[in-house]
């Protein structure tokens, strides 16, 4: 299991040290893209949380949405509207909720836990 | 199920490797803008991007402009030079066109018109019991002084009866009458002379001058005092 935090440690640094520079126009993509790619990651742990986790759709997923929200953004810039935040949006939206189902399932078993300990 | 495991490994692997991959290419992207400055945040910077090439774009221009207008004062000062000695060249040209204005009014070339005086020399009254006829008879060398004096006093334009002088005509007496350039004349003549008219009459009737010799010779003598004056210019060629 230690195998996929040492590649996110690589990817890290990848970010880190290379010295490509995205143009200007080109910012509003990768913030999007990284956007979906963080809902991705919580709604996956989520998922596995509640039981229901699935490697295919959590990974499919993963690529899924980040071409989608890059393509979606570019189809916005070339529409002349501004389509990139409504992806901002659905991902913001449901990275809070997820975040917020994260919480209380952990508040659950924490809560849980404690009394298992206490009885 | 150990395949299945390894798969997941390697998926995984993946996925943590792009998403930490781009979490920190954009964090340190996002550093680079900031260090550089450029005032954009990540929802706004679009337009922060757009601002800021229009920006670029304004310097450039102005810059351009700056260049220019160096270049159009550096163009006007070239122009000046050029106007200062065509200036002086025009100055040259107007004396020039003076000088010839003033030539060709010598030669005939042109209408005169101005202030003068006419000078009409009429034959005497003929006593036959006293002497030569010829005494009494206006001579072309009568008309020569008059008209030698008033071009001596500064006439700028003289006349015999409507014909016009000019730098190489000719008077010749033939008998009763005087032929100027070809035409002939009877008398009385009428000389008349485009000048100052005060200056032309004062010469004229110098004491001992040509209006006193004209008398002598029994010629009447009338000076008349003319405003204006028209003089056609001769066409015919010579």
């Amino acid at each position: 299991m230690w195998i996929p935090i040492l590649a996110l440690l690589v990817g890290i640094a990848l970010g880190l040290f290379t010295d490509l520079s995205v143009p200007e126009q080109y910012a509003n993509y990768l913030s999007i893209v990284v956007l979906a790619a963080l809902d991705t990651l919580f709604g996956g742990i989520r998922a596995h949380l509640q039981g229901v986790y699935d490697d295919r759709v959590f990974i499919s997923g993963f690529f899924f949405n980040i071409a989608l929200a890059a393509s979606l953004a570019f189809l916005g810039v070339h529409l002349g509207v501004d389509l990139y935040l409504a992806a901002i949006f659905a991902f913001g939206v449901r990275l809070f909720q997820n975040i917020a189902v994260i919480r209380r399932i952990l508040l659950v078993k924490w809560s849980e836990k404690k009394k298992s300990i206490n009885i | 199920m150990k395949s299945k495991q390894r798969g997941k490994t390697l998926a995984f692997s993946i996925v943590f490797l792009v998403a930490g991959f781009l979490l920190s290419f954009s964090y340190s992207i996002t550093k680079d803008e900031l260090e550089n400055g450029e005032v954009s945040s990540s929802s706004g910077s679009r337009y922060g991007a757009q601002e800021e090439r229009l920006r670029k774009e304004l310097l450039d221009k102005q810059q351009e402009n700056i260049a220019l207008q160096d270049r159009l004062y550096e163009q006007q000062d070239i122009v000046r030079e050029y106007e200062k000695s065509m200036s002086s060249e025009e100055q040259a040209f107007f004396n020039l066109a003076e000088d010839a204005e003033n030539y060709r009014m010598f030669l005939g070339k042109i209408a005169v018109e101005g202030p003068g005086l006419s000078v009409q020399l009429e034959d005497g009254k003929y006593d036959p019991a006293s002497g030569n006829v010829n005494d009494y008879i206006v001579h072309e060398h009568h008309v020569f002084n008059v008209m030698n004096e008033l071009f001596i006093a500064g006439a700028s334009a003289i006349s015999i009866n409507g014909q016009r002088i000019k730098h190489n005509s000719y008077i010749v007496c033939t008998g009763p009458v005087i032929m100027v350039d070809g035409v002939q004349y009877p008398a009385p003549f009428t000389i008349t002379a485009i000048g100052d008219s005060d200056v032309l009459a004062a010469a004229l009737n110098l004491t001992g001058g040509v209006r006193d010799q004209l008398v002598n010779d029994h010629i009447v003598f009338t000076l008349e005092k003319i405003p204006n004056i028209k003089m056609n210019p001769v066409i015919a060629d010579s």
